[in-house]
């Protein structure tokens, strides 16, 4: 089964502090991503506020904890709020990371990371069709930012990730800033996971600042977006074509206009690359299809 | 090393610190000459605080303010040993906080348990449902045979704070230990919400107790019963019902099953 693409054009993370100002103003941007676990309470002034949101424009649901390379089983009171959730919303996309995050049943908040083995590939290829099956919808799972290597990886990160988007017949949510971030603090080169990367999986693109600590980049989503990952972004594009595009900004959040502005930056980037007559994708023809 | 294997030491080692276990770190682990493994790993094990510190002091700025960093640093790591999240939304790690505090009190600092519950109720309002507040005219159009046994239903975005020190002034006091400790002496303290600001504000006794009773459902009487000390009990009564009703507390007034509102 191929990808179901949409085409959604370029959105911003939907964070608390800009509640009041979307709900006011209906902010000029394509549509709006939610953490997901931030409106998984059954009722609740967040839930209202997406809400409002989606019936002016698409929303896609962002989790950061489904773990789903946990050992442990996924927890049924987690798919039980998210599947409640999804159906709830109707959203665009429904995504989270490539990553664990769940040990002795607590969570751990954080995006771990996997090593790239068979062992892991089947696991999480597993649980991704547990997820999917649950929804019943595809889900995209998003590269993670890495800071350490496992000795026993059999393959690198992009070609885990194809065969585990391939195997689970899920989409590939490609954070262009943790390629980046990864490339940076692993040693390997961006455009290799790029190329690694099967343009017909991939649904959505991330972008987000990061921090740069000297010996290694952090990424922090609390600043804009850094010269070379607008730069990778552009390579990104060229081979991936037209694909839904969000930046993300999640700690020291500006004002509402300055994440648009970095979103319409995006958009103008693309416009410019993408135009008839500029590079055609690298990849073949793409299935485009409503939700 | 097995996955489940991999993944219980990545943990032993953001709980314990890359000193935890350095021979399986390393044996697991892959670093360079510029970024050896166990300071990788000590990446991940400082976010794995941070992030958790992070949603704490989102949770309660005033009592990380006070407290300053280093001490509520410590504060959180106390904490969460004793309380690991348990729930996949952080920010509900912080909910046990202010009982944590009552187990572990500070002697120089009373007041910060009460701090903390006036916090945790700051962002417990802001999440809660919306509700439509009842018109002014609600209680007005009651018939007068059913206001004795008629019951209010408050919005869900409203707290009723029994404090034993005053940490509305601890709230909005000057931060570090050079601040004055709080009041000590019951307090009453009403959390709600205007829009997208969440506020508190202090309550007389017997107005605190009414708004405990309608919270718990009880008939209008007994509402009203807790101004009975009052030198006039009905106006004090109305004074408080009406701006119950102007700040948005009461989402209905519901008449007695049989009456003919």
């Amino acid at each position: 089964m191929a990808l179901r693409r949409v085409d959604l054009g370029h959105g911003i993370g939907l964070r608390t502090a800009h509640f009041g100002r979307f709900l006011a103003e209906r902010p000029p941007v394509a549509w709006v991503e939610g953490i997901s676990e931030n409106f998984m309470a059954a009722g609740g002034r967040p839930l209202a506020v997406l809400e409002k949101v989606r019936r002016d424009v698409p929303v896609a649901l962002h989790g950061v904890s489904l773990g789903v390379g946990s050992v442990e089983p996924i927890p049924e009171r987690y798919l039980d709020d998210l599947e409640r959730l999804v159906r709830r919303i109707e959203p665009a996309l429904v995504t989270d990371h490539l990553c664990w995050g769940r040990h002795r049943g607590r969570y751990l908040h954080d995006l771990l990371p996997l090593p790239c083995t068979e062992e892991a590939l089947a696991h999480v290829a597993a649980r991704v069709r547990q997820v999917q099956d649950r929804l019943g919808r595809q889900i995209l799972l998003e590269n993670p930012s890495t800071y350490v290597a496992y000795r026993e990886a059999d393959m690198p990160e992009w070609e885990f990730l194809a065969e585990v988007a391939r195997r689970a017949d899920c989409g590939i949510l490609l954070d262009v800033n943790n390629v980046h971030v990864s490339a940076h603090n692993l040693g390997f080169d961006p455009l290799d996971y790029l190329d690694g990367i099967p343009a017909a999986r991939v649904g959505q693109l991330h972008l987000a600042g990061h921090a740069d600590r000297g010996r290694y980049l952090l990424d922090t989503h609390d600043a804009p977006v850094a010269g070379a990952v607008w730069a990778l972004y552009g390579e990104a594009l060229r081979r991936l074509g037209r694909v839904p595009t969000l930046v993300e900004w999640d700690d020291r959040i500006p004002p509402l206009e300055v994440v648009v502005a970095e979103s319409r930056k995006a958009a103008a980037i693309e416009e410019e690359l993408l135009r008839p007559a500029a590079v055609a994708p690298a990849a073949g023809p793409r299935e485009a299809v409503a939700p | 090393m097995t996955l489940a294997e991999s993944q219980a030491l990545l943990h032993a080692l953001l709980e314990g610190g890359p000193a935890a276990d350095p021979e399986r770190l390393e044996a697991c682990f892959a670093g360079t000459p510029e970024l050896p493994a166990a300071e990788r790993v000590g990446i991940y094990a400082g976010m794995f605080l941070s992030r958790q510190v992070d949603a704490l002091r989102a949770s309660f700025p005033r009592l990380a303010a006070l407290l300053g960093e280093e001490r509520f640093e410590a504060l959180c790591g106390d904490y969460l040993a004793a309380h690991p999240s348990e729930h996949h939304d952080i920010g509900r790690l912080g909910r046990r906080l202010p009982a944590f505090l009552r187990l572990h009190p500070d002697p120089g600092r009373p007041e910060l348990p009460d701090l903390a519950e006036l916090e945790r109720a700051r962002d417990e309002v802001f999440f809660e449902a919306e509700a439509a507040p009842a018109p002014r005219e609600a209680l007005a159009a009651l018939p007068p045979e059913a206001f004795a046994a008629a019951r209010l239903r408050m919005v869900p975005a409203l707290r009723l704070l029994a404090l034993a020190h005053d940490a509305a002034a601890a709230w909005r006091g000057p931060e570090g230990d050079g601040s004055p400790p709080a009041r000590a002496g019951p307090v009453a303290l009403a959390v709600w919400r205007t829009g997208f600001e969440v506020v508190h504000g202090p309550l007389d006794a017997d107005e605190g107790a009414a708004l405990a009773s309608a919270l718990a459902g009880e008939p209008l009487a007994a509402v009203c019963a807790a101004f009975e000390g009052r030198d006039d009990p009905g106006g004090a009564a109305a004074s408080a019902l009406a701006s119950w009703l102007a700040e948005g507390w009461i989402a209905a007034v519901e008449p007695p099953p049989g009456a003919g509102a």
